[in-house]
């Protein structure tokens, strides 16, 4: 007998290996072909060397990369793969947690700490995965006279709006999810979800501290987006136009912080208030209201709600780039391709396998990507400054700065602006194009 | 494609709007609201005006939904809400909904307009713009006033008498 497996029986090894065939058969009927026929019949798949490139042929794509690059291409170029990963989702959920990191360490440096440092053994690198490990393996706990279908849906919608704003920002020349023509105002709609989805979700925890936080919430935000719109009027009255890809393209030759620095200013402000950060944190207020609106949350729906946090984040960093840091435009750093590259391909190892096809990006969207993600890194480390700087403000200064202080200001570059347009120097049709 | 997203955005506005109606709980109540009102912009989506659907999200489910979020949150329940339970006047609101409703459709129906054209462009917001300060700028001008002069109002109303000046906090 053995002492490893001392309960050891060939006739339940050999009924287990059945067992698990069975089940990888069933699966596979029951998930596997479906995908098939899904994918047969809503992608549109490439024809190569004349023949239609069907999921039957996965083994051939793997064996052919002269086959397989064609196939990635074309999937490069589907709404799909728009939304879940380049400039859509999986892009702007890396950044995030790459901001998450570095918050921790930047502000650690600030106060003269070390920040995580035992994770992962280099500075702390895997400290985000350990605690998004930690988050799913948390139990959710529902407060018992919580209000459970709002409480519920809470987080998912709040990553959800999050997500609708980060698809409306533009990366690269035409890599943007959505681009309707009148894609600011789809912006101005969608920040006005958040504090509907912050102040239900507090009243549904049926808790002291959620509601206040949440009331908290609602008047910061409402009192920080009139300032918000009315700051990037001067922007739009400029440009002519409500679309970010084309104001974007209107910013070749200069930035419009040039000519809006106090649009800009205020803008920033209002971003701070937006997101609820220091020194506007007092909806998540820790040390009064134990943490605002997010009290009641455990586990993986509090671990929703950051993700939406960061999201929004990185699409208000990606918003002031787009309007005032020219998005996308800049000096052209990125290497050209070489010409041969594109005809013959790359040669590969010992065997010379040529891959034609290749490269899977043109130049300048790489470069413009470049420039967008230094930019927008740039403004997010601004945004994450002033939480190892500065204290919270009382309730009632916030809304005097929201309500009497930035929509002043913010008139006054509206006049200016307009004084361009009028006087005939900017905009549509002026001296400086 | 078109017919399936027009049921399925009536089925949502109309369903949404009753239960607004008819629900007990106010905040249920303000939340269907919301998604009656969300389908009217997802109509505007469908009849191509962009900017008007924008704002109607902006405007309705982003200011005035939240109002009466406010309003159903912060006061107590018995101040605005006075239970009356007659049949009789629901009977007769449906009886009022149902003769408005026909006699809309009739007017439709007799104003000759049988079919539309669905090719056509979606509208400028330019073009929306430069009529409302050419065109209907009287219009505008009088909607300016009256919203100013709600505006003074409210704040009129809103101020209180019994807090003298050096009580307030700012």
């Amino acid at each position: 007998m053995s002492t490893i497996a001392p309960q050891f029986r060939l006739s339940r090894f050999i009924a287990s290996l059945f067992d698990i065939i069975f089940w990888v058969l069933l699966i596979f009927s029951l998930v596997g072909l479906p995908i098939v026929f899904i994918i047969l019949f809503y992608i549109k798949l490439p024809i190569i060397n004349g023949q239609l490139m069907t999921p039957y042929l996965a083994l051939t794509w793997i064996a052919d990369p002269s086959q397989t690059v064609p196939i990635i291409k074309s999937l490069i170029h589907t709404t799909f793969f728009h939304v879940v990963a380049f400039p859509g989702f999986g892009f702007a959920a890396l950044l995030s947690a790459a901001t998450i990191y570095v918050e921790r360490k930047f502000l650690a440096k600030i106060q003269l700490r070390v920040g995580p440092l035992y994770c992962g053994r280099i500075e702390g690198i895997l400290q985000l995965m350990g605690d998004g490990l930690k988050l799913i393996s948390k139990e959710i706990i529902i407060p018992a006279k919580a209000d459970k279908p709002i409480f519920w849906i809470g987080p998912l919608l709040f990553v959800g709006t999050a997500g609708a704003f980060v698809s409306l920002i533009p990366v690269a020349p035409g890599w943007v999810v959505a681009n309707p023509t009148v894609s600011l105002l789809a912006v101005f709609a969608t920040i006005g979800f958040f504090p509907i989805i912050s102040v239900l979700t507090a009243w549904a925890a049926n808790n002291k501290w959620t509601f206040i936080g949440g009331l908290r919430a609602l008047h910061q935000m409402i009192a920080f987006e009139i300032p918000l719109i009315l700051s990037l009027l001067s922007v739009v009255i400029l440009t002519g136009t409500l679309n970010l890809s084309q104001i974007v393209q209107s910013q070749q030759h200069y930035w419009w912080i040039v000519f809006a620095p106090i649009s800009a200013i205020v803008f920033f402000i209002c971003i701070l208030a937006e997101l609820e950060r220091i020194p506007f944190d007092l909806p998540e207020a820790e040390s009064e209201i134990v943490a605002g609106w997010l009290t009641e949350f455990s586990g993986m729906m509090y671990g929703l709600i950051q993700l939406g946090t960061y999201l929004k984040l990185y699409a208000f960093a990606g918003l002031f780039t787009v309007l005032f840091l020219g998005g996308w435009n800049g000096p052209m750093v990125w290497p050209p391709l070489s010409p041969e590259l594109i005809t013959h391909g790359i040669t590969i190892g010992p065997v010379n396998v040529q891959i034609a096809g290749l490269p899977l990006f043109s130049q300048p969207m790489l470069n413009g990507t470049l420039m967008f993600v230094i930019k927008t890194v740039g403004v997010i480390l601004l945004i994450l400054l002033p939480r190892g700087v500065f204290p919270r403000i009382r309730i009632d200064m916030l809304l005097h700065t929201g309500w009497y202080k930035l929509i002043g200001l913010a008139f006054v570059n509206i006049f200016i602006a307009l004084g361009l347009l009028y006087a005939g120097v900017l905009g549509p049709g002026g001296l400086i194009q | 494609m078109v017919d399936a997203v027009f049921l399925a955005l009536s089925v949502l506005t109309i369903g949404s709007a009753i239960v607004a109606l008819e629900i007990r709980s106010l905040i249920y109540g303000s939340i269907a609201l919301m998604l009656t009102l969300s389908g009217i912009a997802g109509f505007f989506l469908l009849l191509d005006a962009p900017f008007v659907a924008m704002f109607q999200l902006s405007v309705y489910v982003g200011s005035i939904a939240v109002l009466i979020l406010f309003t159903v949150m912060l006061v107590r329940r018995e101040l605005i809400f006075n239970k009356i339970e007659d049949k009789r006047r629901r009977y007769a609101g449906i009886g009022l909904m149902l003769a408005l409703m026909l006699g809309l459709g009739m007017v439709i129906i007799g104003s000759g307009m049988k079919s539309m054209e669905t090719n056509s462009p979606s509208v400028d917001y330019k073009k929306i713009g430069a009529d409302f300060l050419t065109y209907y700028s009287p219009a505008l001008i009088v909607m300016a006033l009256i919203l100013a002069a709600s505006v003074v109002g409210a704040l009129t109303l809103a101020r209180r008498e019994d807090i003298t000046n050096d009580q307030r906090t700012d």
